[in-house]
């Protein structure tokens, strides 16, 4: 550690904070464990969190987070929300552990486990404990270090479960620890099919650091309807990998909505296996104030003959600042593959601004691949032409934002979980 | 119904409308023809309160009242209409909730009720059969994809729905066929009442074999040059703008 005093201060903490931490966290009797967490924070160490000359981070400054957050100010406790979507299979994380009496997973069908992740480590399951050791993403060198909870989905082969299954992360005040490192593992059998709803909440003034980890592999044929509901503190930073692997016949469909944290990151990394599998990666975000929002897809296509989209749509308000990349990756001989992707801004304020930076890289010559981006103010055409009509501003406002988001909000498959994120948007826009 | 009193105004620092003077009553429908560039448009835009239409001098009487204090969605509501001469596209809004949004914002400015889904879909109904025009274009996004006539025949139906008491009719006629035209002309006509009066804003006089008009103004370089009734409309289409503007 002779290298500790370059470090970012809050790199800083967490290496001194290991040795102690070690022996509480889950796994911590397995060899297998203890000696994958080691390597993470060495790996971790070495990389420190990544400022803004590295590329991937150019237009997201970590700065705020890495020079310590303070818990200081947050109130002394809150309550736990309730659900608001409605299933009833529930599995409720508070402050970065399973809590048992915050969830329902008895009706879950046959066929279909969900369980924690530090009971399962804890029992000695070491199938859950893939990890690539070149990772090169700090965030996720520190989550395999500190991992700490998080849920297993497994899909056994053909399970197709209907109802969406809804995953809470909430982060309440009145806790010292403020690092939620959140291991979640998801595997669906052949042609299994399954809906899940994740929610990250935490109470507005409480600041704290999630970074949630997510594999997931997919059998051949299996879809995987994946959204996820970012609405942290608005103190909070939050910084997600999400992996995912996608065979042959094969469909991910990832939506996120964010409205939430101080400052996110959403990135998703899909590496496509197998012919005629579809990946879909949408999304929108919401941000006003200060917020910073960033979205980063990597997705490699690594075989011929299939298909990838993505739609990301934001509005910016006041301060708000947006980032989109897409890396879509085509390797030699992956002919016949298309992939599509677009960024779209709506920016309501002067200050308010976006950056975007779509990345082809092709190494096939018979491919579809486009990007497109824009970012504008509202069509000031459209607006007038309703207030023309009698309606007033604010409602003529509402009713062109909501008309921006319509279509993407389309792509989310799941018709209920498509009205609860309009119900998101829709409170969201009544603030403006 | 409208006085427009020595009505100056600016768009983009540029003087458009140089002295205008116009008086319309109840039971009343007026065209201002005129060339390309006169004014035509912006003075519908400053009628109805579009931003960066800056008036810089005179003044604009509405029911007795000073129309240029109000905002756009208020002089909608005190029952100014305006049919665009380009109907704006808005992706992603159905028509019939918008029409529906409308409709109620305009009701609740009149300390109204306001209608259900329900109520609201029988009256459009009623509307578009009285007015020969297909309800299919409700379910689609405002004017996406619509032709040109769809467009047109659209803010005729808003028209109709909405009921106001002046009618501002901004190059109802381009680009429609004369099937197109007649329907919207009759749209208008079906509007026409005592209570109500209207400005048609032209090009060319064949809208106004099908919308008769009380009075002919010729607008050119931001003035009424000239006066009279419809009689005037085809003396110019037989000597031409440029021969008028001229005299």
């Amino acid at each position: 550690m002779s290298n500790m005093k370059n470090l970012t201060p809050l790199a800083q903490t967490y290496l001194e904070r290991f040795e102690t931490a070690r022996n509480s966290l889950p796994g911590h009797a397995s060899p297998a464990v203890t000696s994958l967490r080691a390597n993470g924070l060495a790996r971790f160490a070495a990389l420190d969190f990544p400022g803004r000359k590295v590329e991937e981070w150019r237009f997201t400054n970590l700065s705020p987070l890495t020079k310590g957050i303070e818990a200081a100010e947050t109130p002394a406790t809150s309550a736990i929300p309730t659900a608001e979507f409605d299933t009833p299979h529930v599995m409720t994380f508070i402050n970065g552990r399973f809590s048992q009496a915050d969830s329902t997973r008895d009706k879950l069908p046959e066929g279909l486990k969900l369980t924690s992740f530090a009971a399962e480590i804890d029992a000695g399951n070491s199938t859950l404990l893939d990890v690539d050791a070149n990772d090169s993403r700090a965030v996720v060198a520190l989550n395999t270090a500190f991992m700490e909870d998080g849920f297993v989905l497994i899909a056994e082969e053909g399970i197709a479960s209907e109802t969406p299954i809804l995953i809470r992360f909430v982060s309440t005040a009145g806790t010292a620890n403020n690092a939620r490192h959140m291991r979640n593992v998801i595997r669906l059998g052949k042609k299994a099919t399954v809906t899940l709803l994740e929610e990250h909440l935490g109470s507005d003034g409480h600041a704290y650091f999630a970074n949630p980890v997510t594999e997931i592999s997919l059998g051949e044929a299996a879809r995987l309807n994946h959204y996820k509901l970012q609405v942290e503190s608005n103190t909070a930073f939050h910084l997600a990998n999400t992996d995912c692997e996608v065979p042959a016949g094969a469909t991910y469909e990832n939506f996120s909505l964010s409205t939430g944290a101080r400052l996110s990151r959403n990135e998703l990394t899909t590496r496509i296996t197998g012919g005629k599998a579809l990946t879909l990666l949408n999304g929108a975000y919401l941000m006003r104030g200060a917020q910073h929002c960033d979205t980063t897809t990597i997705t490699r296509h690594l075989v011929p003959e299939n298909d990838s989209r993505q739609v990301y749509k934001g509005i910016l308000d006041e301060d708000a600042q947006g980032v989109f990349q897409g890396k879509i990756q085509i390797v030699k001989d992956a002919q016949k593959v298309s992939g599509d992707q677009l960024s779209r801004a709506l920016l309501l304020s002067d200050r308010a601004s976006v950056a975007v930076k779509p990345e082809l890289e092709i190494h096939a010559d018979d491919v579809k691949c486009s990007h497109g981006a824009s970012s504008g103010e509202l069509d000031e055409d459209a607006f007038f032409y309703l207030q023309s009509r009698g309606i007033d501003a604010k409602s003529a406002r509402k009713m062109l934002i909501d008309a921006f988001l319509a279509d993407v909000l389309e792509e989310i498959s799941s018709e209920t979980v498509r009205g609860y994120f309009a119900n998101v948007t829709a409170r969201w826009m009544d603030e403006v | 119904m409208l006085e427009i009193k020595n009505l100056h105004a600016t768009v983009g620092g540029k003087e458009i409308l140089k002295g205008i003077n116009l008086t319309i009553n109840a039971g009343e429908i007026h065209a201002i023809m005129g060339p390309n560039g006169a004014g035509k448009s912006t003075l519908s835009y400053v009628l109805a309160g579009r931003d960066g239409y800056e008036v810089t001098e005179g003044e604009v009487l509405y029911k007795g009242e000073n129309l240029l204090a109000l905002s756009p969605d208020e002089r909608a509501c005190h029952g100014i209409f305006l049919a665009f001469q380009y109907p704006v596209e808005i992706p992603g809004v159905a028509s019939a909730t918008f029409l529906k949004t409308a409709y109620n914002a305009q009701r609740k400015f009149r300390g109204e009720r306001e209608v259900d889904a329900m109520e609201f879909l029988k009256l459009v109904r009623e509307k578009t059969k009285e007015l020969g025009i297909n309800d299919d274009m409700l379910k689609r996004a405002v004017n996406v994809g619509f032709s040109g006539g769809e467009k047109k025949r659209n803010e005729v139906l808003q028209m109709a729905l909405l009921e106001p008491d002046l009618m501002l009719l901004d190059e109802t006629d381009s680009g429609l066929d004369i099937d197109a035209l007649k329907i919207a002309a009759d749209g208008i006509n079906r509007l026409r009442s005592p209570k109500r009066a209207g400005l048609i804003i032209t090009h060319y006089q064949r809208l106004l074999d099908y919308i008769i008009p009380d009075f002919v103004h010729v607008l050119a370089d931001g003035k009424i040059v000239k006066s009279g009734d419809k009689s005037l409309a085809l003396e110019l289409e037989e000597k031409g703008y440029v021969a008028l503007s001229a005299a």
